[in-house]
């Protein structure tokens, strides 16, 4: 099981949710693969790119089918796709190993430039998975069941699941483990993050490293964290995919052009359709 | 500000432990290099950069220091007391692993030293 790379160019995406029917990031994620390409790139899918506990197999099949080709030709390349596992695809620990196209590992350091990099989902320190794993892999199913039904149900359980996460740290919050920190100061960057992963990113970068990229909380941003040290959470692919561009150490949050996608529910056909995508020629 | 544990700089040739020292805390690089050699085995001297640490068989184990550790250059070192272990893994989970990792590593090279000694164990 590789954890340390040495990449000088490297595009980190996050919570791509293949499979999911409503993220439908297909398109976007085949354009950002291409995009890796043209560009030599190696990747990392840093966290729920694959929707195990949400998708139906008809769906991931479907997406993963147009994907599966990019994979070959990475191969071809000799370009790496780095995938560390996130909650939504948590059974590919099964598959932590190096399976040549692919590597699975549990989270990237990530050496380019003078730079080192850690990469991770970020899920580990969600406070709700680490207290209540149980509970947390339930509400994600159940919600996984509201979204077959219908989106409006999946929201309506979303703010269910919003208000007992709420109830959760009223709980926990006087076993937290942030003291009196700056995390809630610096974490107003990025609006709606929780200041849990900034600490979770502080204590890794006092362990040697210059960055922290994560996922998972559905929030993009960056947050400088002073001496030199940054936090970067790549988003979801539900609204405007991001990417983080790694070149020769230097960290960049850039949109995958030409990948606009937003869902947009359609009450004639009860399902999200796509709108404002830019060249919807498929 | 973390009280649990601190940071310490070094200068160029500053001894950070000492071999046969009753010290116990971890030692993480957070940068710079350190230079750690022992003379228990007659092993060569051995450079850790960013992310490497040592000191942890003292830790772990509540023996004297088997190597001597001197700051190559400038350095920072995050310094783990015996205590703060556990909350630190709380905190820093991959810690853990990145710990089992090496130590994973260190053992398959002492295996192979072993292995080309003959005379081990007889």
């Amino acid at each position: 099981m590789i954890t340390t790379v040495r990449e000088e160019r490297l595009a980190v995406v996050s919570d791509v949710h293949l499979g999911n029917p409503l993220f439908r990031a297909r398109r976007p994620f085949v354009e950002f693969l291409e995009f890796a390409l043209v560009n030599e790139m190696a990747v990392c899918i840093n966290g729920d790119g694959v929707d195990i506990l949400q998708a139906s197999v008809g769906r991931l099949t479907r997406e993963l089918s147009d994907c599966a080709k990019y994979f070959v030709k990475f191969g071809q390349r000799n370009l790496p796709i780095y995938y560390t596992v996130g909650n939504h695809d948590l059974a590919l620990e099964h598959f932590l190993d190096d399976w040549g196209i692919v590597r699975c590992a549990p989270f990237l350091d990530v050496l380019s430039g003078d730079k080192r990099i850690r990469v991770e989902h970020g899920h580990l320190y969600d406070e709700m998975f680490v207290h209540y794993p149980r509970t947390f892999g339930v509400m994600v199913l159940l919600g996984g069941f509201a979204l077959r039904i219908h989106p409006a149900i999946f929201h309506a359980f979303k703010h269910f699941n919003t208000a007992l996460i709420w109830l959760g740290r009223t709980r926990w919050s006087s076993t937290t483990m942030g003291v009196g920190d700056d995390a809630e100061r610096l974490v107003k960057k990025i609006p709606g993050e929780q200041p849990v992963y900034i600490r979770a990113a502080q204590e890794i970068i006092a362990r040697g490293y210059d960055a922290v990229i994560m996922g998972h909380t559905h929030r993009s941003g960056m947050i400088d964290l002073g001496g030199g040290a940054y936090y970067f959470n790549t988003g979801a692919w539900d609204q405007s995919p991001q990417f983080a561009q790694i070149t020769n150490g230097e960290i960049a949050l850039l949109p995958v052009l030409g990948a606009a996608v937003r869902g947009k529910w359609s009450k004639a056909r009860g399902s999200w359709m796509r709108v404002a995508a830019v060249d919807d020629d498929a | 500000m973390n009280p649990y544990y601190h940071v310490e700089s070094y200068k160029d040739g500053d001894v950070i432990v000492r071999e046969g020292d009753d010290s116990r805390e971890l030692y993480v690089v957070q940068s710079g290099e350190v230079v750690v050699t022992g003379s228990a085995n007659g092993s060569a001297p051995e450079t850790l950069g960013r992310g490497d640490y040592f000191g942890e068989m003292s830790l772990f184990q509540a023996l004297p220091r088997d190597a001597t550790a001197v700051a190559k250059g400038p350095t920072k070192l995050l310094v783990l007391e015996p205590g703060s272990l556990l909350l630190k893994l709380r905190r820093d989970p991959t810690f853990a692993f990145s710990m089992l990792n090496r130590m994973s590593g260190r053992i398959r090279d002492l295996e192979e030293q072993l292995a080309k000694t003959p005379d081990v164990g007889r």
